[in-house]
């Protein structure tokens, strides 16, 4: 639990890693992990398995190997060592026995397992045709643990607000590994549910989670809250189920993650068309670098977002760096970096 | 004498019994062997078109209620309750397990354990190959059974009477 700081958003992180992930990895790995969390390397980031290599831990300060004494330890030397068996076993246990119906995601390079954590998956690629047909003889493992964090977005939620039942069309700006995906999904959790303290009644929420990364959804059923009003179409490429989701669903706004492919631009027009409010994101460290980038500069010069939030990892994942006013490019909010 | 008619009644009447059974057991292995091709090929259908995790899969497939269901019923509680660290484990305990209770042979164990070996561990087409490899051995060895059927199962029936019948003239 870190502290709420001025422009911090981290307030309650929500994981379950004994309960989650630990049953799901093969035994004498998880037996290793386990016995090293006790030495307080929690919350961890990123467990990383490879074959005939040291186990690695990741935590928000660096990366820990497990010692031949089952102690953290930061240097690599006599660690423990992680077998291809392990990970075959590993595999088995992630994809419930069923690899085979695992395989279509397995051919995307990653899982989403119980708890909405992704693993990441290396090895031999089968491919069919130019397309990836299977990844087999598989050498690497990265589970990435999936923190929920409730309550990160309040920061960020009054400049999103229109009226009691309405928001600005927003674009999340922020470097990788700096909680963009975190802060949307607890946005759509709160544009979902309604914030009573902000004088803001739910509305209805439609996410199409192309790369199950906000919602988390395994089997079709979201392992994370999004709140009660949102729906979620889940693995389908962003263009087409923004148009699938104004037709099937009705939503009032529809949020989805990293926008910026050829046919985009297109799909967000036809959100706008239809009356629907958009909240969605951008890789990218500010607002001057995205015009870099084709498809996203040319939703900027459509007027396309009212509001710009930029994040950065400057006081940890999802500080809020700036929130500009995309009507007239001014800056309605910066972090005083003074201070810090 | 009322001792001895009654005497060789029995001895008749157990010996007939035996050979009964045996001729029973003539026709319950083709049997057997056929209802694990369709469950065999239940399991294909599940995984192909309904895309079930394989416990979800076995779950159905032992519901159908035939004898040899037992083997999925078995494999995946197995799975469930942890003992299994894998599927390959559980199918494998489960046939080892359970094949007394069925007619199935030696060879048929065999087929079934070597059937188990990439259960679950591959992709769909791989468990499809898998799974149509032993169905192609379970036909062969259903021909077989069937053959050895109606070899044996009168010869048993008639070899249970007409032994007990010699036994009984023999005591006499």
């Amino acid at each position: 639990m870190k502290e709420n700081t001025d422009s911090k958003l981290s307030v309650r992180t929500t994981s379950n890693l004994r309960k989650d992930i630990l049953p799901l990895i093969s035994g004498r790995v998880a037996e290793a992990i386990s016995g090293a969390l006790i030495y307080g390397l929690e919350p961890l980031e990123e467990i990383r398995l490879r074959a005939g290599k040291p186990l690695v831990l990741q935590n928000w300060s660096r990366e820990w190997f497990i010692g031949s004494d089952g102690l953290p330890s930061p240097k690599p030397a006599g660690s423990f060592i992680v077998t291809q068996e392990d990970i075959r076993t590993t595999l088995e246990l992630m994809s419930e026995n069923s690899v085979y119906a695992y395989q279509d995601e397995i051919r995307n390079g990653f899982i989403t397992i119980r708890g909405g954590h992704r693993v990441g998956i290396t090895g031999k690629v089968v491919l069919d045709g130019g397309s990836v047909r299977n990844i087999r003889d598989v050498s690497g493992l990265n589970i990435r643990i999936s923190n929920q964090v409730l309550g990160c977005s309040s920061k960020v939620l009054k400049y999103l607000f229109r009226s009691s039942n309405d928001i600005y069309n927003t674009l999340i700006i922020s470097p990788p590994q700096c909680g963009k995906t975190t802060i949307l999904r607890d946005i759509a959790r709160n544009v979902s549910n309604g914030v009573p303290e902000l004088g803001f009644r739910g509305i209805k929420v439609a996410i199409v989670d192309e790369r199950s990364e906000i919602a988390a959804s395994v089997r079709g059923v979201p392992q994370n809250d999004v709140g009660l009003r949102t729906d979620v179409l889940d693995g389908c490429p962003k263009s087409i189920g923004m148009k699938m989701m104004i037709r099937s669903m009705s939503p009032k706004v529809i949020i989805t993650d990293e926008i910026g492919n050829d046919g985009d631009r297109e799909a967000v027009h036809s959100v706008l068309n239809a009356g629907v409010r958009i909240i969605t994101t951008a890789h990218g460290y500010n607002i001057s670098e995205l015009k870099s980038r084709r498809e996203v500069l040319m939703l900027m010069e459509d007027k396309v977002f009212e509001r710009y939030i930029v994040l950065d990892d400057s006081e940890g994942p999802g500080t809020l760096s700036e929130v500009v006013d995309g009507t007239d490019m001014k800056v309605i909010w910066r972090a005083d970096r003074s201070v810090s | 004498m009322f001792l001895k008619i009654a005497g060789s009644m029995i001895v008749l009447l157990a010996s007939s019994f035996l050979g009964y059974i045996l001729a029973r057991d003539c026709s319950r292995r083709p049997q057997q062997l056929r209802s694990l091709q369709n469950l065999l090929q239940m399991f294909e259908n599940h995984i192909t078109y309904l895309s079930d995790v394989l416990v979800e899969a076995f779950d159905r497939i032992s519901r159908s209620g035939v004898e040899t269901g037992i083997f999925f019923r078995t494999a995946a509680e197995l799975l469930k309750d942890g003992t299994a660290a894998n599927a390959s484990e559980a199918w494998e305990m489960a046939v080892r397990n359970c094949i007394g209770l069925t007619a199935l042979n030696k060879e048929d164990e065999q087929i079934l354990l070597s059937f188990g070996k990439m259960l679950g561990s591959t992709d769909l087409e791989g468990q499809i190959k898998n799974i149509r490899l032993t169905l192609g051995q379970l036909a062969v060895q259903e021909e077989k059974a069937e053959e050895n059927r109606k070899k044996n199962e009168s010869m048993y029936k008639s070899l249970g009477i007409l032994g007990g019948m010699a036994l009984v003239i023999i005591l006499i």
